[in-house]
């Protein structure tokens, strides 16, 4: 009888387990192997050993160029926290048409990506766009944001941090509606400053969610390139190539599947690398109740 | 007890999946022998082009794949539906791919269960037949009615592969369409500022299309208005003054040479010095044709292609040679190419040739995208549409006869052409000179090409 249920209970797990086997685990390490080949995609893979991560760490410039601008757009990340941060806090009020303003600001995080790009390359265009129309009023002449080297990236990061303002304030949102309310009372009749109040029992108490945010912001911000292929196609002079866009272009356009896989690897180990870095960190900083 | 009971199970599962893995990568693995099947499949192509027609009985079914907008979605609907008629003994099962065409069939040819007819970008038959994905159909063409001498020697070349370059050697595709680069430019703008419209005859020099631009050019308060001259397509401006980006061996970068250098850098100085263009590298912040379709360029750069879309605007327009000293340039186009593995290659040849034939070319070109692929169709109504803007139209049906394949296509990876478009960025800004530019990126580019195509090294 028992023995029965345990069939049944094993058949049941069974399906997740395959599904995971099928569709990430066996592609996975077919990956780890094709990294190790040289492989077209379209013939079979002939085994070169290491070569590919050899040309990876020593003979591809543009791998660490891209990697650098991974990293230079990932810049958004902190300051889409802080900004996602103070509008929670300004929509964490009981004002009149609260709820219209909450919407307004989740809006972008349901629209589409091509829409979005698209937008604002009208947005950053330098003769009529909207952006350069309001440096002009206040007396600055705005640069050619997107067909300029120096300010190409700056405009993406602009660009990012408005993207994923929407999710990271609902998160925020609710941690501050989970701050309990006689922290804030006790600390009031001690005496302390409302920046005092914010400091010592805000932040400590929305400090899961703050991780959270870091976490997944860093693993989407490593992985981003769709909007970059829209908005500037990695250019000018490769100014906006993220890893992921050189990896796919290598893949795709330049027939070296063993070789984007190879890359795949090394951003994979990375990303890894950041994320055991945030959480082991993390302890010094992060409060749970 | 219970959680070796478990254990043994879990292996179980896992190691009959990983079987089932393993047997659906071997039959992937099977796909393997396609490269060398060029030979194999010239001789079927060989004895199946002179032998029998299909035999009687059930009707043969193949796939066809391609993209296009609902107008030419309708129009080879249409098409495929006058085809099976004509040949009763085929159905054709039409795949329309409206977004990321290319993409797509990157993955669904890498699955190795693709359609037997599909669209073949010039961009993308480099890599596609170096892949051996492609059917050779030379032999096809040479004993059915398709009179090659009738058609644009451009179009053809481009879809001819003879092992390690394109350009040379039998034809894997026959093209869909071409679509020549021209100038076009708002006659309104030209009649207000009283500046003579272009000849439809002579192209224009460099000089000329400076002086033209630079009267076509309104400032305003230190704003610049409306510009002459839309952003450069600079790689025809490179052929125009007799330059070249390969050597005749592909195996060397040589844009820059003297010529190439002077053409890139008048096209640089026109935006940084003269401000007559918007600046260079700008196309991708503003689409140029809306800032044509919106009176803010008198003059643009584009293809045959732009002719549905322009036709719809308010103002007059026509078109004029591509001002670059002579008739020069570059056009585009879609191929129409056969599956290498396809199991229906006499079914999917008639395809092919009924879209690549009179037929197919005509009912295109009426939509007014493309040339059609016979130069004696081109010089009828059929193409040049009396009544319809643009008045010279013949001006096309000469960029054709003289226009080239982009440079992109001309090797099969095309990673060397992304390095100089990436490459000429500090050009654009006018922070380089174009020599210096050009100079820097040559080791570069030619590194680029000989890793990506090893086989003309061979």
């Amino acid at each position: 009888m028992k023995r029965k249920e345990y069939a049944w209970a094993y058949l049941f797990i069974s399906a997740p387990i395959v599904g995971f086997l099928l569709f990430a685990f066996i592609p996975l390490s077919y990956s780890v192997y094709v990294s190790f080949t040289e492989y077209s995609g379209y013939q079979a893979p002939v085994f070169t050993g290491t070569n590919n991560y050899a040309k990876l760490a020593l003979h591809d410039e543009l791998f660490w160029k891209t990697l650098f601008n991974t990293f230079y757009s990932a810049l958004s990340i902190p300051i889409g926290m802080v900004v996602a941060l103070g509008i929670a806090m300004s929509l964490n009020q009981k004002v009149r048409g609260i709820r219209f303003f909450r919407t307004m600001f989740f809006l972008p995080t349901i629209s589409s990506v091509i829409a979005l790009t698209l937008l604002w390359k009208w947005i950053f265009n330098d003769s009529y766009g909207l952006l350069n129309y309001l440096l002009e009023l206040i007396g600055i002449q705005g640069p050619a944001w997107l067909s300029s080297e120096t300010w190409a990236m700056p405009a993406m990061i602009i660009q990012g941090v408005w993207a994923g303002l929407g999710i990271n304030m609902v998160l925020y949102l609710a941690a501050l509606q989970g701050v309990p309310k006689s922290f804030h009372e006790a600390a009031e009749i001690d005496g302390a400053s409302g920046w005092q109040r914010f400091v010592k029992i805000t932040i400590p108490c929305i400090s899961p969610t703050t991780l959270y945010i870091l976490i997944t912001s860093t693993i989407t911000a490593l992985q981003d390139f769709p909007r970059f292929q829209i908005m500037t196609e990695g250019g000018p002079n490769y100014s906006t190539t993220t890893i992921v866009y050189y990896l796919f272009q290598n893949a795709f356009r330049y027939m070296s599947m063993g070789y984007a896989s190879a890359m795949a690897w090394a951003l994979g180990l990375l990303i890894l690398a950041i994320t055991l870095l945030n959480f082991w960190l993390s302890k010094r900083w992060v409060h749970y109740e | 007890m219970r959680l070796g009971k478990g254990k043994s199970l879990l292996a179980v599962t896992a190691s009959l999946t990983l079987l089932a893995g393993m047997t659906a990568c071997g039959g992937n693995n099977g796909k393997e022998p396609s490269a060398g099947a060029d030979s194999t499949a010239k001789s079927t192509a060989k004895s199946s082009a002179s032998g029998s027609q299909a035999p009687g009985g059930d009707p043969v079914k193949i796939k066809f794949a391609g993209w296009g907008d609902p107008s030419e979605k309708e129009v080879f609907t249409k098409l495929i539906k006058d085809f099976e008629a004509k040949n009763p003994t085929i159905k054709v099962e039409y795949l329309h791919i409206p977004a990321d065409y290319v993409g797509k069939m990157n993955t669904i040819l890498a699955g190795g269960d693709a359609p037997d007819v599909f669209y073949v970008p010039d961009g993308d038959f480099g890599r596609w037949v170096s892949q051996g994905l492609l059917h050779p159909i030379q032999e096809f063409v040479d004993s059915s009615s398709i009179d090659t001498g009738d058609m644009w020697e451009s179009g053809l070349l481009r879809y001819r592969y003879d092992g390690a370059v394109n350009g040379k050697g039998p034809l894997y595709a026959l093209p869909k369409d071409i679509g020549p680069t021209v100038l076009y430019y708002n006659k309104e703008i030209f009649t207000k500022m009283n500046v003579p419209f272009p000849s439809a005859d002579t192209p224009m020099t460099f000089e000329q299309l400076l002086d033209t631009a630079k009267k076509l050019t309104v400032e305003e308060n230190g704003k610049i208005k409306q510009y002459g001259m839309g952003p450069i397509w600079w790689e025809g401006f490179v052929f125009g003054n007799g330059g070249a980006f390969l050597s005749d061996d592909r195996r060397e970068f040589v844009g820059n040479g003297e010529a190439a250098v002077a053409a890139l850098q008048f096209a640089a100085d026109l935006a940084n010095v003269h401000k007559v263009v918007p600046n260079a590298a700008a196309l991708k912040d503003m689409n140029d044709s809306q800032m044509f379709q919106t009176g803010r360029l008198a003059m643009m750069i584009t293809g045959r292609w732009m002719v549905p879309e322009f036709r719809k605007l308010g103002f007059d327009w026509d078109v004029a040679p591509l001002p670059v000293n002579k008739w020069a340039g570059w056009s585009g186009s879609v191929g129409i190419g056969i599956y290498s593995k396809t199991k229906q290659i006499e079914a999917a040849y008639k395809l092919v040739e009924y879209l690549g034939g009179p037929e197919g070319q005509k009912e295109q070109s009426l939509m007014g995208f493309a040339i059609p692929s016979f130069k004696s169709m081109a010089a009828t109504e059929v193409f040049l549409q009396p009544g319809q803007k643009p008045e010279h139209a013949e001006v096309f049906i000469n960029a054709a006869e003289n226009q080239v394949p982009g440079p992109w296509t001309n090797l099969p990876n095309a990673k060397w052409f992304d390095m100089l478009s990436q490459g000429l960025a500090p050009m654009w800004d006018g922070k380089k000179s174009a020599a210096d530019v050009l100079n820097g990126l040559k080791p570069k580019i030619d590194a680029a090409i000989k890793e990506g195509n090893p086989a003309i090294f061979k």
